[in-house]
């Protein structure tokens, strides 16, 4: 276990206690009106309000924060999409562009503008080039998203097994689990085919690219019978009643594995676990909000909550 | 006069503070980088992680003291310096080895416990304590060593 995070992991010991807690979250919905929660929210002094101001204050007190980066990925990879189909439709792609990034917009836009994908970070170049590739030959967004998605969740698991420990290769593996589920299960609605599914699923160790496609292909019932036989049964089981709760499942499972780098001392995944959590607080704000706004009931907001880390 | 004999017990004097003193400084730094980030976030929390970083420097002082009462007892501190045989040189260099060893390791492993007091501290203050006392068993460890070292320094016959 590496001293080397003793004074980054410390810190961030010390900015668990301003997360938001489970009584914090429920004063939140039972306030009356959305002014109320925000008034609420203001009262609480947290420290890095934005996922980039966390991100920011991990990098720079990470004595090494290359496997930190892999938490980024999938925004790297959503921005990428975001600027594809931005300059392929003349629209100005800040709009899409979200933070926090491992590449700048700058980066993207001269990358795909160019042709020239040197200098975007080596997980990236190549799906820049197909899915450019291939939204240009086929204009299929549909097609070249979900080729983006399946190599975004590939570099995930393959950095992950190159420079990251066992804490980043299972979350690479459980956000891919959870991405293939979903993915496997809207394809079968829409009754993909073989091809479509076999660029838009990535495969894990866990869930079978082959077996998952299969199933998939053969129909929603077919695809629940074949996750049941897994271990992500409750999965099988969720989707069938609410695709809303299984949406909450893939962030709670992603959060039970958080929780486990909350007894460490020292190396990088307590620093990735409070990355998650502050994810999750803001997700959880978030649909707060949005519920209020709504006029939604305390019983449908709580049943909404993303699991919490402290 | 048997050069030898005292130049291994200046040996043994010189390894026992620095041996215990390396284990001290690299604990001591450990616990100080964990506090500097605890302090960068809440610098009221000062006082309390100084204690634990404070533990792992005890193991300097121990080597320090088996080195003084090495080189009083042979003389070099008061000017009287005492003949030794390369037999009794080895004797004292042996009474060094227990705080010397011991006095490394046991830096190194309370640094790395007071560091993680130092998470306790941070997230539960009023839960100090339980952080100091857990990083303070190391240091039962080279209490038995400096004990050691001074019993067989106080029964070599000189």
């Amino acid at each position: 276990m590496s001293t080397k995070y003793a004074s980054a992991v410390a810190a961030v010991k010390a900015m668990e206690t301003t997360l938001l807690t489970g009584s914090d979250i429920e004063q939140l919905i039972n306030a009356r009106t959305l002014k109320e929660t925000e008034a609420l929210l203001a009262a609480k002094k947290t420290p890095g309000s934005s996922l980039s101001d966390v991100w920011e204050m991990l990098r720079s007190s990470a004595p090494d924060s290359r496997e930190l980066k892999i938490l980024l990925y999938r925004n790297d990879f959503h921005n990428l999409k975001a600027v594809l189909k931005a300059k392929l439709s003349n629209r100005d792609p800040s709009v899409y562009y979200v933070e926090p990034s491992n590449v700048t917009l700058e980066d993207l836009d001269h990358g795909i503008s160019s042709k020239d994908y040197s200098g975007l970070p080596e997980y990236l170049r190549e799906p820049a080039e197909e899915a450019y590739e291939l939204l240009t030959r086929t204009l299929d967004g549909q097609l070249s998203d979900s080729l983006i998605d399946a190599a975004s969740l590939n570099a995930m698991q393959r950095d992950a097994a190159d420079f990251g420990g066992s804490f980043m290769q299972r979350y690479a593996v459980l956000t891919t689990v959870c991405a293939d589920i979903k993915t496997a299960y809207r394809c079968s609605i829409m009754k993909k085919s073989r091809s479509f599914l076999e660029t838009a699923i990535c495969g894990s160790p866990e869930l079978d690219k082959e077996s998952l496609i299969r199933a998939a292909q053969s129909g929603t019932d077919t695809l629940f019978r074949y996750l049941e036989d897994t271990a992500y049964s409750g999965a099988a089981e969720l989707l069938k009643t609410s695709p809303a709760q299984f949406e909450k499942w893939c962030d709670d499972v992603i959060m039970e594995h958080a929780e486990s780098a909350r007894m460490q001392a020292f190396g990088p995944e307590p620093l990735a676990a409070y990355y998650i959590a502050k994810e999750a607080e803001i997700k959880d704000v978030r649909i707060i909000k949005v519920c209020k706004e709504c006029g939604t009931d305390t019983e449908t907001i709580m049943e909404r909550m993303r699991k919490l880390y402290v | 006069m048997n050069s030898l004999g005292l130049a291994l017990a200046i040996i043994g004097a010189a390894c026992a503070s620095l041996f215990a003193g390396i284990g001290s400084a690299k604990g001591v730094g450990l616990v100080g980088e964990a506090a500097a980030g605890v302090v960068s976030v809440d610098p009221n929390k000062f006082s309390k992680v100084l204690i634990l970083q404070l533990l792992p420097g005890t193991q300097g002082l121990y080597g320090l003291l088996t080195a003084i009462l090495m080189l009083r007892k042979v003389g070099v501190l008061g000017g009287d310096v005492v003949s030794l045989t390369t037999a009794q040189g080895l004797m004292f260099l042996a009474a060094a080895m227990p705080i010397a060893i011991v006095g490394l390791f046991s830096g190194i492993a309370q640094g790395r416990a007071a560091a993680a007091g130092v998470g306790i501290t941070a997230k539960k203050p009023e839960h100090n304590g339980k952080g100091i006392i857990m990083a303070a068993m190391v240091e039962t460890y080279a209490i038995l060593a400096l004990l050691v070292s001074i019993l067989i320094i106080n029964n070599i016959a000189i």
